[in-house]
């Protein structure tokens, strides 16, 4: 009886002394692939209509932002034949889920009203297609400036997210 | 001496008013045929963003020129060209920051004192197929003359340009492509 308690008792200790190790392991970071260079494909807006301008300005400000952030040796363009001899590509796709085009004036002459946002959903695949991270994002401007920099919103938080999954060291 | 107070604030703000807006009258009147006084917003390699310039058509390729770069895009290459209009503000700038300090709302007055102008996207691959896009705005009715012209030369576009109903009276806004 005695020694079944005292077996009882160890399991449960051990259980508990698991548990933590167990949760911190369902909420930590996902495990991702490091990456020494990124791709970036031109932003795809299928079923949102988004003017010509919010799609080149998003996209040439994440590559922007990808360079002056660092970490990867190359930041290809879409299409980039120099891309396909590099073995541990990462290719970033983003498409358009959302878009609101406020208004400069209104934000501008009433603080509350006018604001621009986009959601983008964002996914990284390797080079065979093969999904590494997806996440939804989205650029949004509320006080200053013109509705385009919305775009460079989102480039910041695409550029980060980039950063903190895929770079080998992230001391740069 | 209430009403003489006011009266010179009022002549001090259309005083404002209108050496902001006399500049860039001057500036589109004295402006030679076939030049396109432009601000690139972003795109352009080796160009710093919202830097002004002119953008030419010289001997196939797109040419975007300053005091500081030159940079030319082949027009074969050039994708996608679409034009659109948008407005700003006529105080910009540092200036137009400083105006949204101003007592009694004056900045968000001056807020409402906009100027529409006409923007021009290109898409175009370098040599090595990488895909690039830029973006400028002009004055207003300089965008569709410039696409047809690259149009003619070869450049791609998704959206066709309108043809032209031949009326003298035709606005400029009436006369953007609409998107299918």
């Amino acid at each position: 009886m005695k020694r079944t308690f005292y077996a009882s008792a160890a399991i449960l200790l051990l259980s508990a002394g698991l548990m933590p190790v167990q949760l911190r392991a369902q909420t930590g970071p996902p495990k991702v692939r490091k990456a020494s260079a990124i791709q970036v494909v031109m932003i795809q807006s299928d079923e949102i209509k988004l003017p010509a301008e919010f799609q080149i300005s998003l996209y040439e400000n994440l590559i922007q932002r990808l360079q002056k952030q660092g970490g990867f040796e190359h930041v290809y363009r879409d299409g980039d034949h120099n891309a396909d001899a590099v073995a541990d590509l990462i290719v970033l796709h983003g498409t358009v889920r959302g878009f609101k085009k406020g208004s400069e004036m209104a934000r501008n002459v009433t603080t509350v009203a006018g604001k621009t946002s986009i959601d983008i959903h964002c996914q990284f695949t390797d080079k065979d297609g093969k999904s590494a991270l997806e996440q939804d994002l989205n650029g949004k401007v509320r006080f200053f400036g013109g509705n385009l920099r919305a775009t460079l919103d989102f480039a910041k938080k695409a550029a980060k997210l980039a950063h903190d999954n895929f770079v080998a060291s992230p001391a740069s | 001496m209430g009403q003489h107070s006011m009266r010179t604030a009022v002549i001090t703000l259309l005083g404002v008013l209108g050496i902001a807006a006399s500049p860039g009258l001057a500036q589109q009147s004295q402006q030679p045929a076939g030049q396109n006084k432009v601000r690139q917003i972003t795109g352009l390699t080796g160009v710093k963003a919202n830097a002004k310039g002119t953008l030419t058509i010289e001997s196939d390729n797109l040419l975007f020129a300053n005091s500081k770069t030159k940079v030319s895009v082949p027009i074969h290459s050039v994708e996608d060209v679409v034009t659109d209009n948008d407005s700003q503000r006529v105080f910009r700038g540092t200036f137009g920051t400083l105006t949204m300090f101003a007592p009694y709302g004056g900045g968000r007055f001056l807020s409402l004192f906009r100027s529409k102008l006409d923007t021009l996207t290109i898409q175009y691959r370098d040599s090595d197929g990488a895909l690039h896009g830029a973006i400028f705005t002009m004055a207003v009715g300089k965008a569709d003359p410039l696409k047809k012209e690259l149009v003619a030369q070869g450049a791609r576009t998704t959206i066709p340009v309108q043809q032209d109903s031949g009326s003298p009276d035709t606005k400029p806004d009436a006369a953007k492509e609409k998107k299918p």
